[in-house]
């Protein structure tokens, strides 16, 4: 075990795309973390707000105010602290679609490959029926339909599809590790499904999921942008970079760029980081690529 | 194999002869492209009584009366004149040798038709002013009698926009069809409706008044505000209403283009409930609230300019305005003053609802509204949706603090302040737009007093007693008037005086 | 086979049926489309009537009911906003989103497949590595990040190309009008159609890449290396041929991806499609329109799948669908 944890670490401190990504994420998520001690303003405290700030430029452009680093938004925001505490409504639906639908996909995928028959039918024919319609456009319709704003509903929204990918991925490493030696020598052995379950087939199935869950990570974040930017995301009172850059379409003909590029690549940067992990975890824990180096 | 690929390439070049011989241009490019905000809901006249579809129609239809382009004044169209004999009874003569796109004649019948077509809500939205009629009589193809059920003395500032169908070809014809296809006697004639997307006119050589200057007209569709400009700046369009006021620096700075202002009518206040038990019964407390919006701040930074600041919740034309009233200042100091006379210096919290979808800015007006209470101890959460549900749950009586713009189309006081002020009452029909379900007797009191007042100015008098009594005692808080913004490109030489309705009325306009 | 199809059908009929029925449940949390279609000036007991007219009034599963039974007969009601029937708005905005969407495949699947191939047969070279971090950027990218862009640049910058609507459309019969055939048409097309086709490119390159690499190392590969064939050879006739199968299946599966980000892409260039229609249906709470486009969707997407699923069959002799 420890030889195998050596040789993933070896592994990722040679390949600078893989310590990149890592980096990214770690700086971005711990901003988001920190937001409160390290963004210069609060952005959604209303007292320090003032309307007679906005729609400055950066601090470096003509007419800039050293006070906003990024410049201001419409009503005065500082654009710096709104881009890290939308880091935060960003991550805040990205871990919590990830662990909400994770936890519920593994656990079908893990019943539905273990017991198949009518279960496995009914919940892999609804995964691919929910796959077909793709995550983005379901979100899209149950939350255009819904029209109710707030994050948990968000959350929700994106769950409702999203738990198919840990489902399938789950069933098919489940079906493939079922038959190994040492889970015919375990039942043989007398040991029950759940005791199988738990502590031999999961932790065997695992790895392809991390790798689902990077990816997801990304794509959720990605999604809540796009939600927020048509309009059906997260409420106005919630920071987020999709509406920051919703709100900002409506001034690129007036020439205040910085409304769009700075949480536009802020939020480009951040699942760029996401993916090149991702890459880096599929030819790790992809045993045939393996071979074939 | 080279058989093979002789034979596709002839069927190749046969199919594209075939599309481009298949193809009709569109037509040649139209004289005048406008871009509007808001695309009408359908080509059926009554569909909609508001400006969007109004608008396009007045070029299509006419109605018996139409209004004036630079005062706004009612006078004759399809009616020659008419006649009020008695408070119920209206006599319409009509305009002889006039034909609808389709040849048909002008008559009577198609007024009668028009009439009472508006009662079908399936059909109209203006159920209201069809079932106020009692009877419709023709003596002869020329003269139509209306009989109304009960006085109505604005029934004529309604006539430039009921505008008038053709009985046969309507009856003969599906809805569907009626709603993309419409025949009217206007100075245009629609040559392609797409829905949503654009309208393309064509010159009516036989209009009764003679053809328009402008012989080809294209309306655009375009809901986004900045696209709207970009299609302007890109020669794309001549002619742009609701310029958006984030770009209406840019538009200034541009030599090519030239802005056109004109106050809107339309005013934005924000409802406060009066209902006993909530924080805002006391009047002092809304008094507060009032003074703690810097709305002369808004007017600067959020609406650029482009709004003048409202001491009421109806606009200087409205019979009932009153020049009396006088905007409370903003004066934060005082605020707090008067929430610690209410025994609320440590402050409350209330919800703010509204639109993001419907005002100018609104979306951002909530927004600085939440800040400016905020700075006099006030917690304002926000809660803010698009249109389509947020007036829902106003109807539904779930807000108590929201947000809500006005005007009314005939420029009575009397319908907003019924609707919005007095207290809910169904069986009569009032405080239908009463959100907050507020109530004050005496106001209801002044108002119903109006209802049996026949003299015109005793009865303007005690209008403008009532809204002065509801602003008075904070009722809502005003906002600002919006202003219509429109821009125009100069190379053209396109004539265009911005009218009080909004309307873009192609045949008075022209080109140099 | 025959079974296999029957019960694709079957299951299909129950999603088409389950949507529509979520449809109808979500429909009480959207707002009362009523009051915009009685108008600002309309009173409480007028709203009621128009309630009753459309049957409003009733409780969603005799609405549901109501539908169905209708739609079954082709009816898909009348648009509560524009009182045209529902089907017609559909029907009309479909040249107009087939087009865009047709243009962003061919050009995604063109260059996705055809640079994926070249990267993989020289995977060293810089330009591949470029290339490839370049596809990874495309998938990082969200869709109406890509658009406001392309605005910024090309319409806003740089004034070359237009920012927003079909331009000249050409008539082709009596509802198709075409963006292929005018200037003005092909010049509307470039930038949506190129920010629909960027994450898609993305997409397929990304997996032709990965599905060469391991083609390229198969046995027969190796064997027809051996041969002495001419790499295009190998590369095209013996190993793309392999690639494609899985790149075509994965293209059609995503059919949803490709709907949903077309929706986006035509609120951002404001494209008169059917996502457009879909999206300021959304916002009136169009009920009708809501309803008839999503089962239209549902339709469209489940019989893509059982295409799919039927080629990947013919082209795979090893399955079997019992």
């Amino acid at each position: 075990m420890s030889q195998r944890k050596n040789r993933f670490l070896y592994d990722f401190f040679r390949d600078p795309a893989a310590i990149l990504g890592a980096a990214i994420m770690i700086v971005f998520t711990a901003a988001a973390l920190l937001a409160p001690l390290i963004a210069p303003h609060d952005p959604y405290d209303l007292k320090t707000v003032e309307l007679g700030d906005s729609l400055k430029p950066p601090a470096w452009e003509e007419d800039g105010d050293p006070e906003f680093l990024l410049g201001t938004d419409d009503q005065g925001r500082d654009i710096l602290s709104t881009i890290i505490y939308g880091l935060r409504t960003s991550l805040t639906v990205g871990f919590s679609v990830m662990l909400l639908a994770g936890t519920f996909g593994v656990i079908i995928g893990l019943l539905a490959g273990y017991y198949g028959g009518i279960l496995d039918a009914v919940t892999m024919r609804t995964a691919d029926t929910v796959f077909a319609f793709s995550t983005t456009l379901l979100a899209i319709l149950f939350l255009g339909l819904f029209k109710q704003s707030g994050v948990g509903i968000v959350i929700l929204a994106i769950c409702i599809a999203d738990w198919v990918r840990y489902a399938r991925t789950m069933r098919a490493s489940v079906l493939e590790v079922r038959e190994e030696a040492y889970i015919t020598a375990a039942k043989a052995t007398g040991a029950n499904d759940f005791h199988l379950l738990l502590i031999h087939l999961l932790p065997n199935a695992l790895p392809p999921i991390f790798v689902i869950m990077a990816v997801d990570l990304a794509a959720i974040i990605m999604l809540e942008a796009t939600l927020s930017f048509l309009g059906v995301g997260v409420p106005i009172t919630k920071p987020s970079l999709g509406m920051m850059i919703a709100s900002g379409k409506n001034y690129i003909y007036a020439g205040n760029w910085w409304l769009i590029v700075f949480p536009g690549a802020t939020l480009v940067l951040f699942v760029l980081g996401l993916n090149l992990l991702a890459d880096w975890l599929r030819e790790e824990l992809n045993p045939r690529i393996q071979r074939s180096r | 194999m080279r058989i093979k690929t002789v034979i596709s390439c002839i069927g190749l070049i046969l199919a594209l002869c075939g599309g481009f011989i298949a193809a009709e241009p569109s037509f040649a490019a139209p004289a005048l492209v406008v871009a509007v905000e808001s695309a009408p809901r359908s080509m059926n006249p009554h569909s909609e009584n508001g400006d969007a579809t109004l608008g396009p129609m007045t070029n299509i239809f006419d109605g018996l009366m139409q209004r004036q382009k630079s005062d706004g004044k009612i006078v004759p169209a399809l009616a020659e004149k008419y006649e009020h004999p008695d408070p119920l009874t209206w006599k319409f003569y009509l305009r002889k040798g006039v034909k609808f796109h389709n040849g048909n004649p002008f008559t009577a019948a198609d007024v009668k038709y028009t009439f009472e077509r508006l009662t079908n809500p399936e059909v109209s939205q203006f159920v209201n002013d069809g079932k106020a009629i009692a009877s419709i009589e023709t003596p002869d193809d020329y003269t139509v009698i209306v009989k109304t059920k009960d006085p109505i003395p604005w029934f004529i500032d309604n006539m430039h926009q009921v505008f008038i169908m053709d009985k046969e070809s309507s009856e003969s014809r599906s809805e569907g069809d009626i709603g993309v296809a419409p025949i009217g006697t206007g100075a245009y004639k629609v040559t392609e409706y797409v829905k949503g997307s654009h309208l393309k006119l064509e010159a009516n050589p036989n209009y009764w008044e003679g053809a328009p200057p402008i012989k080809n007209v294209e309306m655009k569709f375009i809901t986004e505000p900045s696209t709207r400009f970009a299609a302007l700046a890109s020669g794309q369009a001549e002619l742009i209403n609701g310029v958006p006021v984030e770009l209406i620096d840019k538009v200034k700075e541009n030599k090519n283009l030239e802005v056109m202002r004109r106050p809107a009518r339309r005013a934005i206040f924000l409802v406060v409930t009066n209902r006993p038990g909530t924080p805002t019964a006391d009047p002092r407390v809304r008094k507060a609230m009032s003074m703690a919006i810097n709305e002369d701040e808004i007017i600067k930074k959020l609406m650029r300019g482009q709004a003048s600041a409202a001491s009421q919740m109806v606009d200087p034309p409205t019979v009932g305005y009153s020049p009396d009233i006088k905007r409370l200042a903003y004066n934060p100091q005082e605020a707090l003053k008067l929430l610690k006379e209410a025994g609320l210096e440590k402050g409350f919290e209330i919800t703010l609802a509204g639109p993001n979808d419907r005002y100018v800015m609104d979306k951002q007006i909530c927004e600085a509204v939440a800040k400016y209470l905020a700075k006099v101890g006030i917690k304002v959460n926000l809660d803010v949706k698009p249109k389509s549900i947020y007036f829902t749950e106003v109807m539904e009586n779930k807000h108590d603090f929201y947000m809500m713009g006005w005007f009314d189309g005939t420029y009575s006081g009397a319908r907003t302040f019924f609707r919005h002020l007095h207290s809910i009452d169904k069986n009569a029909g009032y405080g239908d737009w009463n959100g907050s379900r507020s109530s004050d007797k005496d106001i209801d009191q002044v108002l119903e007093k109006t209802n049996q007042i026949v003299d015109k100015t005793q009865y303007v008098k005690t209008l403008q007693e009532a809204n002065k009594m509801a602003m008075e005692r904070v009722r809502v808080i005003p906002l600002h008037y919006q202003m219509d913004l429109y821009a125009v490109a100069k190379k053209n030489g396109l004539q265009f005086t911005p009218r009080p309705d909004q309307w873009f009325v192609f045949k008075d306009m022209s080109k140099k | 086979m025959l079974t296999y199809l029957t019960r694709r059908l079957i299951q299909g009929v129950i999603v088409l049926l389950a949507v529509s029925f979520v449809c109808f449940i979500i429909f009480r949390y959207m707002g009362d489309p009523v009051i915009s279609m009685a108008g600002q000036y309309a009173t409480a007991a007028e709203r009621d009537e128009i309630r009753k007219i459309f049957g409003l009034d009733q409780p969603p599963y005799v609405q549901y009911w109501r539908f169905l039974t209708n739609a079954l007969r082709g009816n898909f009601g009348i648009s509560y906003e524009t009182r045209l029937p529902a089907l017609g708005l559909i029907v009309e905005r479909i040249p107009a989103s087939a087009e865009l969407a047709a243009s962003a495949m061919v050009f995604a699947f063109t260059v996705g497949v055809g640079l994926g191939v070249l990267v993989s047969a020289n995977p060293r070279a810089w330009l591949s590595r470029a290339v490839m971090a370049g596809s990874l950027g495309g998938i990082s990218i969200p869709t109406f990040l890509i658009g406001i862009v392309l605005i910024m640049v090309f319409a806003v910058q740089l004034g070359i190309l237009p920012p927003f609507g079909r331009g000249e459309t050409v008539k082709l019969g009596n509802w198709w009008s075409t963006n292929f055939l005018s200037l003005d048409g092909l010049e509307h097309l470039i930038l949506p159609a190129f920010t629909l086709g960027m994450y898609q490119l993305a997409v397929l390159l990304r997996l032709t890449r990965s599905g060469m690499r391991e083609v390229l190392t198969t046995e027969y590969i190796k064997t027809a290396w051996a041969k002495g064939l001419s790499p295009a050879r190998v590369v095209f006739k013996h190993a793309l041929r392999n690639v494609l199968i899985p790149v075509v299946t994965v293209a059609g599966l995503q059919f949803g991806d490709l709907i949903a980000f077309s929706l986006v892409t035509e609120t951002i260039f404001q494209w008169p499609g059917l996502g457009n229609l879909l999206l300021t249906s959304l916002y009136e709470s169009d009920q009708p329109v809501i309803v008839t486009y999503i089962s239209l969707v549902a339709v469209f997407i489940l019989t893509i799948n059982i295409i799919v699923d039927l080629l990947y069959a013919l082209l795979n002799p090893k399955i079997r669908y019992g």
